[in-house]
């Protein structure tokens, strides 16, 4: 069995993962990865998507000419691969898609989101697959700023009412042209599917504790003559957001999760903060964007903005 | 359930025009309607977002076949009203869904667009292709030349870069002709086709008979006003003001000049005969007469 640790959670694993931070294999493990047999329909489903069926509490994914994926109690998965799919192609949809729908299934906030490390606790920046979180990480980065997680952050409230993320150490994924745009070309790795121009990329430094969460950024383009901004919204709109940038905004209205989201809002607005970072998407805006959000992070007290 | 029809088009072709205008007919506001918030239809048919959040994949991680294989599912699923706040309390009597994909099958001979299960019905907008020309250029930020030959290259593809991540998925045009052809050619769902020019002449009778196919009956007070809320004057003062947010990165405008018949001073004689060399067919079959045989002898 492979050892890993994500979002918080340990995992046993019978099948390598590759960009995942390793575990502790001689405790309990919370999540269970084995290849076992896995039906093609969940009897008494109560809810059938295009790729997804649910029943109580199991949830079956399907991957098509992948793998299918059974996910029971949110403490275990099964798979079983499909035609003559390779290990790896199944690997990156179990530690990425895969995981996110079970972290939803054991309750937790998950956010589509990457972080980094700034003054000693955690700045999110969420957004959907294409919003730049990942390139904007990669570059806070070469700044000096540790990476936390890169694609999902899973939020606990604490007994003390403060929100931390759980470290996700992951390695960057990063497409070829935002590591040629960054200059990375030296720190990266393995595609994470052998067709795809999508590469794993060491970060230069990364941590893996749980970290107090400082800010949470939705990212916004902007387009035309609007200007770059960092826009605070009221608690309402920043339920909102918060909710619409959930991993799968979906499973939280069909799991009836709002509520927890809602709490979650109201923890952050009254430690940290949710912002609208409004900003042009091209490459060479990206130095300007990083200035903009030293200078808020100096004005809301996070350090002096330093690593 | 309310019935989703495509709102199919090569572009620059008044699609999202008509989307404004009948946001503002369905709309209760007496200003016009925000053009970066028309919410009374959905995002275009080949947007990432909603395919991730419906089947809980991350596409990044597909392949364009394997994520072509899986959008009729996704359609289907779509046009059932699974994916509505409240499918017993829909907010607007039609669901319109803005389509630049060419009608398709994938890999294993299914309509990408799921036929009768991913829509009632299909709107196909088409203009005159020697105005496409410049407009699609300006759009582009390409040269008119190279707009024309895309628009005769049948394996030129939107979204199709392999090195980064689009917001929307690869969609095959075809080409200008091709793309009609393929809608106006497939038996799966009916098809009400409206001509640019026609909807510019006599936009209310274009836009209340394109309605009508999709079973929707306007207010005739209301889609005046509508009609004068999404005039191009105001299209283009709201973009001077706050940008489209649909529009490319690079364009430096979306609403250019919503004219018909523009191309008499845009492009050289060259130009015309190449497009109504490459276009002939489907340019009589649409009844856009052609000036090649006098260009070519000047």
């Amino acid at each position: 069995m492979y050892s890993y640790r994500v979002s918080g959670l340990e995992v046993a694993s019978e099948v390598d993962l590759p960009g995942l931070i390793p575990g502790d294999p001689g405790g309990p493990p919370d999540v269970t990865i084995r290849r076992a047999a896995v039906p093609m329909t969940l009897d008494g489903a109560s809810a059938i998507g295009p790729t997804w069926q649910r029943a109580d509490g199991r949830f079956l994914m399907h991957v098509p000419h992948v793998a299918r994926f059974l996910l029971e109690g949110g403490h275990s998965i099964a798979f079983e691969a499909e035609d003559d799919a390779e290990l790896q192609d199944v690997a990156v949809f179990l530690s990425g898609s895969v995981f996110g729908v079970l972290l939803h299934q054991r309750n937790h906030i998950v956010l589509h989101a990457s972080a980094v490390l700034v003054g000693g606790k955690a700045v999110l920046f969420c957004g959907q697959s294409g919003a730049g979180k990942s390139t904007l990480a990669a570059a806070l980065g070469e700044q000096g700023y540790s990476l936390i997680a890169d694609d999902q952050c899973a939020i606990e409230i604490g007994n003390d009412g403060i929100p931390r993320i759980q470290a996700d150490g992951r390695q960057l994924r990063l497409w070829e042209k935002s590591i040629n745009e960054l200059g990375l070309d030296d720190r990266r790795g393995d595609p994470m599917r052998n067709r795809l121009r999508k590469f794993y990329v060491e970060p230069v430094a990364a941590t893996n504790a749980a970290v107090p969460i400082g800010a949470v950024y939705a990212l916004l383009e902007i387009r035309g003559q609007q200007l770059p901004d960092i826009e605070q919204p009221n608690v309402v709109d920043a339920t909102r957001l918060l909710v619409a940038n959930a991993y799968r905004p979906l499973l939280v209205h069909r799991l009836d999760q709002r509520e927890i989201y809602f709490r979650a809002a109201a923890a952050l607005a009254a430690t940290s903060g949710i912002f609208r970072l409004k900003r042009q998407f091209e490459f060479d805006e990206i130095p300007a964007t990083i200035a903009m959000l030293r200078t808020h992070w100096a004005d809301i007290g996070l350090g002096d903005a330093a690593p | 359930m309310i019935p989703t029809i495509w709102l199919a088009s090569y572009p620059k072709s008044g699609n999202t025009w008509f989307r404004i205008l009948v946001a503002n007919l369905w709309s209760n506001s007496d200003v016009p309607i925000d053009i970066n918030l028309i919410d009374s239809t959905d995002s275009i048919a080949s947007a990432r977002n909603p395919f991730d959040q419906q089947t809980l994949i991350d596409s990044s991680l597909m392949t364009n076949e394997e994520i072509d294989r899986l959008r009729p599912a996704t359609y289907a699923y779509a046009a059932s009203g699974e994916t509505l706040a409240d499918p017993d309390d829909p907010c607007f009597p039609v669901r319109f869904v803005k389509a630049h994909d060419a009608y398709t099958l994938t890999d294993s001979g299914e309509p990408i667009m799921a036929g009768a299960r991913g829509a009632a019905g299909a709107i196909l907008f088409v203009r005159d292709p020697r105005d496409v020309a410049p407009s699609f250029a300006h759009h582009m930020h390409c040269s008119i030349d190279q707009a024309i030959s895309r628009m005769g290259d049948a394996d030129f593809c939107f979204a199709s870069a392999s090195d980064r991540l689009d917001r929307q998925f690869r969609q095959r045009l075809l080409g200008w002709s091709g793309f009609a052809r393929s809608w106006l050619d497939q038996r799966d769902v009916p098809v009400h086709l409206i001509r640019y020019e026609d909807m510019l002449a006599d936009t209310a009778a274009t836009v209340l008979a394109a309605l009508r196919f999709a079973g929707a009956e306007p207010d005739q007070t209301r889609l005046d006003r509508a009609i004068a809320f999404a005039s191009i004057d105001e299209l283009q003062r709201q973009e001077a003001e706050s940008g489209f947010r649909e529009a490319p990165r690079k364009a430096r405008t979306f609403f250019r000049r919503g004219i018909a018949g523009g191309w008499r001073d845009d492009l050289t004689h060259g130009q015309i005969a190449q497009i109504e060399r490459d276009h002939s067919a489907m340019m009589d079959r649409l009844g856009y007469s052609r000036s090649a045989a006098l260009t070519e002898k000047k």
